[in-house]
């Protein structure tokens, strides 16, 4: 990738650019022959699907890839999950997500997740950096049938403050929301101005660039297992907490290193994974790097 | 703004802290921001809850109760559900769950006794019914209007935690009321704010108070509940 020093994207664009890039990408999960495999992914530009992955057993890893590195404003993402019966599928990608600095128009991603009965679906995307002036909006919705477990993390850094850039205007919208047979489990809807007092105050940010948060939703932890999962050191810096949600449990962590936040959810995924998938964690080989 | 006679007195007697719903036993994340000594005056504490007035949880609690308050004019318990479920899927926390939810059900208990004509709409919200949303249904069912509610409803929360801060800072008794009376403007501009909100501006930055909230349910000594 070409340093980029102004914010902006540093790749061509499409032809049609003043309408922005729509990457989409349709993954439906079968279980046959002992495995999970995704059945006929669709993707288009800049959304690619590597070829999956099979560690341990069963379960399906599979990376997405941006092929262009991030988003700049007109540009929209559309991702669409399925997991039919009985699959499990681990899913990640292949590198920090940016959003550049908008010229105007937002950037959007739309996820929508269906679980059908008794699947699981791990859902760890790497950081995403919202470069100072991006307007961005994400949207993830997910359903749960009876017997389905959703564990997912979102680390957001705000700002590259690795060069002590603020994230000083812009906006960034997330809502997600995890429901049930038709009720909501969980509804997390944040939003951040660039440049409000929120950045600083002990009640928002706390001057902190990083915040992530790691949900299971769809399994109920035993007082036993809740104390097992509180028994994880925390990271050397930043704060945390973790507490219940409706059919959950969620962990969120803010700070300065997006680096220690992921740290820490790996060894609480790891706290947990014997508990909803009777399995070891099994790190995807793409994190190796 | 006017408002009836007998609707003030209702107001005043439903966000009274005699109200026997226990607000006084919770403190939102006060206890552990003051262990941590992150709480340190009133100026500190003044400037966290005008934050949490602008972007915190109770500036959504105060969302749905006007909600809540509409459906109830217009006999929609589906909407009252509906919005009554929203508000415990939005909560960030057990420990900020569990407090409306309990103090929901006490205020349901007493609505029943004190007004028979309430439970169909208290039974909708069954399992659980937010300390909002029973706010919401008595306050319609009295006829105080939305707008004069909801500043009630903010005064109370304001004034619990308020106490809080008294105990727990702690602060004079005096310098708790002077912190009060300055909190005024606040949730005068709080509500003018939350009236326009739609319903897709309903969200949250209060990472602080979720985090001070998690932490609080494991706090090893606490004056207040989780």
């Amino acid at each position: 990738m070409t340093l980029d020093l102004s914010g902006s994207a540093p790749r061509l664009r499409p032809p049609t650019a003043s309408q922005g890039w729509h990457g989409q990408l349709q993954l439906n999960f079968v279980y046959q022959g002992q495995k999970t495999v995704p059945l006929q992914p669709q993707t288009t530009a800049p959304l690619r699907l590597q070829r999956p992955f099979y560690p341990e057993g069963g379960v399906c890893h599979s990376v997405i890839v941006h092929t262009a590195g991030g988003m700049v404003g007109g540009d929209r993402l559309s991702l669409s999950l399925q997991l039919q019966p009985h699959s499990q599928a681990l899913v990640t990608t292949a590198a920090a997500h940016k959003v550049y600095r908008s010229s105007g128009l937002p950037t959007q991603q739309q996820t929508q997740i269906r679980l059908q009965a008794q699947t699981c679906l791990e859902w760890f995307p790497q950081e995403t950096i919202i470069f100072n002036g991006a307007q961005h909006q994400q949207m993830t919705r997910i359903d749960l049938e009876p017997g389905a477990i959703w564990l997912g993390w979102e680390i957001t850094r705000f700002g590259r403050s690795a060069r002590g850039e603020q994230f000083s205007c812009g906006q960034w919208r997330s809502q997600l929301e995890v429901w049930q047979q038709g009720q909501p489990l969980w509804l997390d809807r944040s939003y951040l101005q660039g440049g409000s007092d929120v950045l600083q105050s002990p009640h928002g940010l706390n001057g902190s660039p990083v915040i992530g948060s790691l949900a299971l939703l769809g399994y109920t932890l035993s007082d036993l297992q809740l104390a097992t999962l509180r028994d994880c050191s925390a990271p050397g810096s930043g704060d945390t907490g973790i507490t219940t949600l409706i059919n959950g449990v969620l962990c969120r962590y803010r700070g300065a290193s997006s680096q220690a936040a992921r740290a820490w959810f790996i060894s609480l995924w790891q706290a947990l994974r014997p508990i909803y998938l009777q399995r070891p964690g099994c790190l995807p080989r793409v994190w190796g790097r | 703004m006017t408002i009836a006679n007998s609707a003030l007195l209702q107001l005043l007697q439903l966000s009274s802290p005699a109200l026997p719903v226990g607000a006084y036993s919770y403190s939102e994340g006060l206890e552990t921001l003051v262990q941590q000594g992150r709480l340190s005056d009133a100026e500190a504490v003044y400037q966290w809850l005008v934050q949490e007035l602008r972007y915190g949880a109770v500036r959504l609690e105060a969302a749905v109760l006007l909600r809540c308050h509409q459906a109830m004019g217009d006999r929609n318990f589906d909407a009252l559900q509906s919005w009554n479920q929203w508000l415990s899927a939005a909560r960030e926390t057990a420990e900020l769950r569990h407090q409306s939810w309990q103090m929901g059900r006490s205020l349901g208990q007493l609505l029943q006794a004190l007004s028979p004509a309430l439970q169909p709409a208290i039974v909708c919200c069954q399992p659980h019914c937010n300390f909002a949303t029973a706010f919401a249904i008595a306050a319609a069912h009295w006829e105080i209007e939305a707008v004069i509610a909801l500043l009630g409803y903010l005064q109370s929360w304001a004034s619990s935690l308020v106490n809080a801060a008294v105990k727990l800072v702690p602060l004079g008794q005096t310098r708790g009321q002077q912190l009060l009376l300055k909190l005024g403007p606040d949730l005068e501009s709080a509500v003018e704010n939350i009236l326009l909100l739609q319903d897709a501006d309903l969200a949250s930055s209060g990472w602080g108070l979720a985090i001070a909230s998690m932490q609080h349910e494991t706090l090893y000594s606490r004056l207040f509940r989780s």
